[in-house]
Parts: C-alpha cells; sequence; structure tokens
C-alpha cells in the first residue's frame, strides 16, 4: 500500500472534498482492506483532535482584553518590530498538540511492530522445532503411539507445509497401525480447504481397505460435500470383499451427497 | 541314594513336560502375538515369559517321534503351540494351527511394546492385566479387555467389544475403535484429557462425575454423534470411536 498516497485520499475523504467515484473506491478499500482501515482510524482521531483544538476560540472577553493589552503594548513601545496575531498562536498550539499525537502514535505502532515481528521469529522457531520432532516421530517404526503423537503434532499447525502434508497423507495411505491411519486422516481433515489435501483425500478412498479407516474417510468426505466421489461410493457398495458397515456408510454417502 | 536320584531325574522330567514355560530374555523393543487369544501381564522381570493354560491334550501316539509343520514354514520351538522368533528390536510370535488357537499367557517386561494382530475369526478374548507398557490392538473378531493399565493404547476391532480400565498415571494418546460393538472405557474423572467420543449408530453415556467442556462444532451439519471436549482443562488425547456400538465412559 502507498501510504502517503493513501493519507491524501483519506483526508479529502474525512474532509469531504473527494467526489462520488473516489468515495466509493474508499469505501470499498475500507471494506477490504485492514490496513486503510487503521490508517483511516489513526487519521479520523488526528484530525478530530485538529478539530477540537480549533474550537478553542477564546472568548471575545479575552480576545478583547488581550486585544486592549497588546495594543498597550504596542504604544508603550517605541519599536513596533515584533507583531504577534492571536490565531497563528492557536493554530501554533494546535499544530504543537497535532505533531504530538502523530509522533506519539507512530512511536507506539513502531514498537507494536517490533513486538509482533519478535513474536513471529518466536513463533516460527518453535514451528520449525515441533516440525523436526513431529517427522522424526513420525518416522518410529516400532511405537504406533509416538507415530500417533507426531500426527497430533501435525494437527496443531496452522497451515502446513508439503512435506507434512506429504508425510500425512502417506501415514493415512500406509502406516501399519489404523489407530494412527484414523489420526493422520483426522488431521488431514482439519486441512480440507487446501487444494492438494482434498484431492489426496479423495484418492484415498480407492486405497483404503481397512474398514475402520474407510467409514471415517466417506464420513469426512461426505461432510466436505465432495461430489466427486459419487462413483467410487458406488463401486464399494458393490463390491463383495467390502464390510457390510462400510457399504452402510457409502449408501448414506450417496444419499447425503445427491 | 540311587532312589533319590532317579526320583530327582523324573520330577525334573515332568516339571518340564508340564510346566510349559518359554521364556526370552528381553526387556525392551517390542512384541508381536499373531495369535487367537491370550492374557498378557506385566511384571518385573527382564524376561518375556510365556506359558500355555490349555489342559494337556491326551498324546497323539501317532504322532510320537514325528513333527507338526505347516504352510508358514513354523516350527513349534516352545513346546506350547507357538512359535517365537526374534528379529532385531522385535520378537514375533505365532500360531501354528490355524483355527485352534492355544490359550497363552504371556508374562512382559515394562519396557516392551506390546502389539496383537488376528484377523481371523477362529479366535477368543484377549486381556491385557496390569501393565505400563505401550499396547497396539489390531483385531477383527476378537474382543479385548484391559484392567489396570496405562496407556499408550492403540486399539482396533471391527466385531469385539472392547473394555478397557485404565488407572495409575495414565499416557496418552489412547485411541480406541469398534466398529460393531461397544467401547467401555473406565478412568479417574479427575484426569486431564481432550476427548473425542464418536459414534454413528450408537449412543454415548458418560458418568456424571466427568466434567466435560464440550466444544461447539461450527457450522458443520452434524450427521453423526460426535463429542469432541475437554476433560478439566485438556491434556492427553483420548479418542474413542464406536460406530454401531454404545461408548460408556465411567468413573474408575
Amino acid at each position: 500500500m502507498d501510504k502517503q498516497k493513501w493519507e491524501g485520499r483519506l483526508i479529502d475523504y474525512i474532509d469531504g472534498r473527494a467526489d462520488a467515484t473516489e468515495r466509493a473506491a474508499i469505501e470499498n478499500e475500507l471494506l477490504h482492506s485492514e490496513a486503510v482501515r487503521n490508517l483511516y482510524n489513526q487519521l479520523t482521531e488526528v484530525i478530530g483532535a485538529m478539530n477540537e483544538a480549533r474550537v478553542l476560540e477564546p472568548s471575545g472577553k479575552l480576545k478583547a482584553n488581550f486585544e486592549q493589552a497588546l495594543q498597550e503594548e504596542i504604544e508603550s513601545q517605541a519599536r513596533p518590530t515584533k507583531t504577534v496575531f492571536f490565531s497563528p498562536v492557536v493554530y501554533r498550539v494546535a499544530a504543537g498538540f497535532v505533531l504530538l499525537m502523530v509522533g506519539l502514535a507512530i512511536g507506539f505502532k513502531i514498537n507494536q511492530n517490533n513486538v509482533e515481528a519478535d513474536r513471529l521469529v518466536e513463533i516460527e522457531r518453535k514451528i520449525e522445532e515441533n516440525r523436526k520432532v513431529m517427522l522424526a516421530m513420525m518416522d518410529n517404526q516400532l511405537s504406533a503411539s509416538q507415530r500417533m503423537i507426531g500426527v497430533s503434532v501435525a494437527y496443531e499447525i496452522e497451515k502446513p507445509d508439503d512435506e507434512i502434508v506429504n508425510v500425512l497423507v502417506k501415514t493415512m495411505n500406509e502406516d501399519v497401525n489404523t489407530n494412527v491411519r484414523l489420526a493422520a486422516l483426522d488431521a488431514l481433515g482439519k486441512f480440507s480447504n487446501e487444494e492438494q489435501v482434498r484431492n489426496e483425500l479423495i484418492g484415498s478412498l480407492k486405497t483404503q481397505k481397512d474398514p475402520v479407516v474407510q467409514i471415517a474417510l466417506i464420513q469426512l468426505l461426505v461432510k466436505m460435500k465432495e461430489k466427486g466421489v459419487l462413483n467410487q461410493l458406488e463401486k464399494i457398495t458393490r463390491d463383495a470383499g467390502t464390510l457390510k458397515a462400510v457399504k452402510d456408510e457409502a449408501h448414506a454417502g450417496i444419499l447425503k451427497l445427491s | 541314594m540311587k532312589k533319590v536320584l532317579v526320583l530327582v531325574c523324573v520330577w525334573l522330567a515332568v516339571q518340564t513336560a508340564f510346566a510349559q514355560e518359554f521364556k526370552v530374555a528381553k526387556s525392551t523393543g517390542r512384541l508381536e502375538l499373531n495369535i487367537g487369544r491370550v492374557t498378557v501381564e506385566g511384571h518385573s522381570g527382564n524376561e518375556i515369559i510365556f506359558s500355555s493354560r490349555d489342559h494337556r491334550e491326551s498324546k497323539d501316539e501317532r504322532a510320537q517321534g514325528l513333527r507338526p509343520i505347516n504352510g508358514m514354514g513354523l516350527d513349534d520351538n516352545t513346546g506350547l503351540g507357538i512359535n517365537v522368533t526374534q528379529k532385531g528390536e522385535i520378537v514375533e510370535v505365532n500360531q501354528l494351527k490355524k483355527m485352534n488357537a492355544p490359550d497363552i499367557k504371556v508374562l512382559v517386561p515394562k519396557g516392551v511394546i506390546v502389539s496383537f494382530s488376528h484377523q481371523s475369526q477362529y479366535g477368543g478374548k484377549v486381556t491385557f492385566k496390569n501393565m505400563e507398557n505401550e499396547i497396539e490392538v489390531s483385531a477383527t473378531y476378537n474382543s479385548i479387555e484391559l484392567e489396570n493399565v496405562t496407556g499408550p493404547l492403540a486399539i482396533k476391532s471391527v466385531y469385539g467389544h472392547i473394555e478397557a480400565s485404565l488407572s495409575g498415571n495414565i499416557k496418552g494418546p489412547i485411541s480406541i475403535v469398534s466398529v460393531y460393538d461397544y467401547v467401555d472405557v473406565a478412568l479417574s474423572p479427575a484426569t486431564k484429557a481432550n476427548l473425542k467420543l464418536s459414534t454413528s449408530y450408537g449412543e454415548i453415556f458418560v458418568g456424571p462425575e466427568f466434567n466435560i467442556e464440550i466444544e461447539k462444532q461450527g457450522n458443520w451439519v452434524q450427521y453423526s454423534e460426535k463429542v469432541n471436549g475437554k476433560l478439566n482443562g485438556g491434556g492427553l488425547s483420548i479418542d474413542i470411536r464406536a460406530d454401531y456400538g454404545k461408548i460408556y465412559l465411567r468413573k474408575k
């Protein structure tokens, strides 16, 4: 985002100097961009503060007194070299105030950015650590529970990278232990919005032979409203070698999807 | 004196013939039981000890001097009707008869991961008792009973029921699945856990002592009964599923 350009546009908008098309464009941006929204909020605050400062016009009496005093001063002093007008002083005070506000706001923002950057680095480090531990655990051939813990670490990750997805898919399709395959399926289900994961889940329906995993997989695909598996579900209902519970689930899935 | 010696010899012979024990020195690694039924108990020794609980069948006179063989090329190297083979970290146990599963009891040291796997319908009940070991079960027809175990557990049976009574210092993850029969789990209500209970056509029963904070299930349309929640603020993962059976979660 070009911050200066936006500042100009937003100030015009707030002061009501923007035309109709410009107003619409800005309102649209305000809805969709958080950065613009933040800037807008800051500017309204600053401009609000300026407007408030403008309101601080001194009363007429004070003004009269002051001008009288000023006149006296001017008369008493023979050399009128320094001319001080009233209104600029108010403006200067206001400008000073506004500068202070802007300074504070910028300082706060910078500080916040730093804290956030530190936190991001920390989170990234932790994720990397978790990832290594997770991948090592998922490779433990002796202990199913270690592999399961590995999978459950993957479950905690917000957005998995390709390597993690691949390992999870491999675990779901090939692990010797049913409970581990189920846990991997569960984790992948959480990422089913990702195109790759979705395709892998659809593909897995053909290869799974374990009824416990088949049932869970059909339930998940139905939950994802994945109509692309209707043919495969039909096939399952006709396959003589498939457990009745799986066929029932496939029938139920066909009814829900079509 | 001679008489005494003869007596001792006879006693020893009888002992070996009837005590029927087979020991493997192993206190780590993994024990894979591919047999139809078994009772596994934890013990504090350093050996895996197999024994038979079958009443001795009358001796087959015709088989005298012959040895049983089977299609898997396995020998009865234990005298118990099972073959025990060590492959590196893994001790593999297979039964020799296809249908009549011998009734085997196994004592296992704490550090050994125990895995039971049996898919044929010619089997029986599988019991695990007093164990701190990690237990894996992959069964089709067997019913599984776990008494006084701590986990971790990865238990699956398609047709059999599963009963688990967890005690002591429970270790996760605990994952228990039966497709057609019930799953009955007893544990302390003070356990800190992330609970997932799900059934498609069954029901879920939970003891009043359990205080589960149930997570709301977002916008998904729920077709099946599924409860995700935290027990005492969350902790180890406990995952219980019975598609057609009921789930019971009771106080230990």
